[in-house]
């Protein structure tokens, strides 16, 4: 219990708070609009950017959104045109930028701790992790506040929604953003691998019976920052690393679920 | 009170596959009930996607109350298939009919009201939508379709999933609709006595092969064998 009289935890605490909050949130506007392989795909892209944008010496999370804007875009482009086999190749272009992301270190001479990003390392996270987190917080207010009808529309009846004049494409594009500020955002608490955890096991408990995608946000939030601060105490008095712990603890949350769901 | 008048609809989906539509010609008069019946793969979903203007049609003109549809479209709703619905989103019944609304002026309680009245679910605005019966959440969905301030609907084999008594009661709202003056066009897959629920049918294939009464359409149609190898 040493850390009670050092302050290098109150960041990584904050955090962990703000990322236990707003994963959960932004996987109940994911899960309810059926895309959660395209976050797996957006969160898999985001590697090749970070490595890029270290090479060229700008700041790697801008790299990161950057190339998960790619990501968000290829995914689209592939669930739009239908092709019955879409999810395969997803998976495959899925699989081809995470092995691109790590080619890309050796060839380019940079250095990334890989585990790091990947799994995330809380307890290094600084200044600049939370402002990251607090600037991925602002985009997904500002999208349910200015997009809550249109998303809610678009999760429901996408075409429905197209011909009554919802630009569909756009609010995706801006859905596929604030995704991928979402998961480079995480990825000091949890890495960009495990930050799935957060964004489904909280929603799962969340969406029970929820009448409103609002609700559904507010209920998974608050498992999500359960889940999120009962994994940074244990982390703390066990001296384990807090992202596969949060992520374990979202596995064993799954119990928490009626069997009849 | 709004009529709709198509002519020559012509539409592919491709350009080399034969056209899913074929010189369509229709005329929905004010007030009226019809009902659009053919096979699968007929080309109704196609045909009421172009009436709504979701698509436009490669050749033909659509005119509601004798203007284009392109500067009326909002004279125009369709209810879309049930199967198109993610009916296990978190929402309540008033939820989904409020989305009626989206891009359009803002519902107040009283409209809401009243398009759940109209369809006899007011009792059910706060139940969740995947918690409904069939036959419920069709209503629900068509009283969403009323809150358009439209006068021309357009509803896609709204009774495809009901059992018989649902799809009586379903019927009986979309006469009264009718008989309100909203003039209200159904595909769907019923044949026989069931279409003297409507007061025209229109029959298509690609190509509308009848047009008339039931009564009409359905001695035509036998007078050229169709229905014992198509319907």
């Amino acid at each position: 219990m040493s850390f009670l009289y050092t302050n290098w935890w109150i960041i990584p605490l904050l955090i962990t708070s703000f990322s236990g909050v707003l994963c959960p949130a932004m996987g109940s506007v994911l899960i309810t609009h059926k895309r959660l392989l395209q976050v797996n795909l957006i969160s898999h892209c985001v590697l090749p950017g970070l490595a890029l944008a270290m090479a060229l010496g700008i700041d790697p999370s801008i790299g990161g959104v950057f190339s998960g804007l790619v990501g968000a875009i290829a995914a689209e482009s592939l669930t739009n045109k239908k092709n019955q086999n879409y999810e395969a190749v997803m998976n495959t272009i899925l699989a081809g930028s995470m092995g691109l992301g790590v080619l890309l270190i050796p060839l380019l001479g940079i250095r990334i701790d890989l585990e790091a990003v990947l799994f995330g390392d809380l307890l290094t996270a600084n200044l600049s992790d939370l402002i990251r987190t607090l600037i991925a917080f602002s985009a997904f207010i500002s999208l349910v506040f200015f997009g809550y009808d249109k998303l809610v529309y678009i999760g429901l009846d996408p075409e429905g929604a197209a011909s009554s004049g919802v630009n569909v494409s756009s609010l995706n594009l801006a859905l596929g953003l604030t995704t991928a500020l979402v998961i480079v955002s995480s990825m000091s608490a949890v890495g960009v691998i495990l930050v799935i955890a957060l964004l489904s096991t909280p929603t799962l408990l969340g969406l029970q019976k929820a009448r409103s995608l609002w609700i559904a946000m507010i209920r998974s939030s608050i498992f999500g920052l359960l889940i999120s601060l009962l994994g940074f105490s244990l982390a703390m008095v066990l001296n384990l690393p807090p992202g596969p712990l949060i992520s374990v603890l979202c596995v064993i949350s799954l119990i928490l679920i009626p069997k009849n769901n | 009170m709004s009529s709709l008048i198509a002519e020559n609809l012509t539409y592919s989906y491709s350009t080399n596959i034969p056209p899913a539509l074929n010189k369509v010609s229709l005329k929905l008069e004010p007030g009226s009930l019809t009902a659009l019946v053919g096979p699968n793969g007929a080309g109704k979903s196609t045909l009421l996607s172009l009436l709504q203007g979701i698509n436009r049609p490669d050749q033909g003109e659509i005119k509601v109350d004798g203007s284009p549809l392109i500067n009326n479209r909002c004279q125009v709703a369709l209810m879309p298939q049930r199967g198109k619905l993610n009916w296990s989103f978190p929402i309540t019944v008033e939820g989904l009919v409020s989305l009626g609304r989206v891009n359009h002026s803002k519902s107040t309680c009283c409209e809401l009201e009243a398009a759940l009245q109209r369809v006899g679910i007011s009792h059910l605005s706060k139940r969740r939508l995947d918690s409904l019966s069939g036959g419920q959440q069709q209503r629900a969905l068509l009283a969403k379709t009323l809150m358009n301030p439209a006068n021309i609907f357009l509803l896609d084999e709204p009774c495809s999933a009901l059992d018989p008594p649902a799809k009586e009661d379903f019927l009986i709202i979309i006469r009264q609709l009718a008989d309100s003056g909203l003039t209200v066009f159904v595909s769907s897959h019923d044949w026989g006595t069931s279409l003297n629920a409507y007061d025209k049918v229109v029959v298509l294939d690609k190509i509308i092969l009848a047009s008339g009464s039931p009564q009409e359409v359905q001695e035509k149609l036998s007078s050229i064998n169709y229905l014992r190898w198509k319907l």
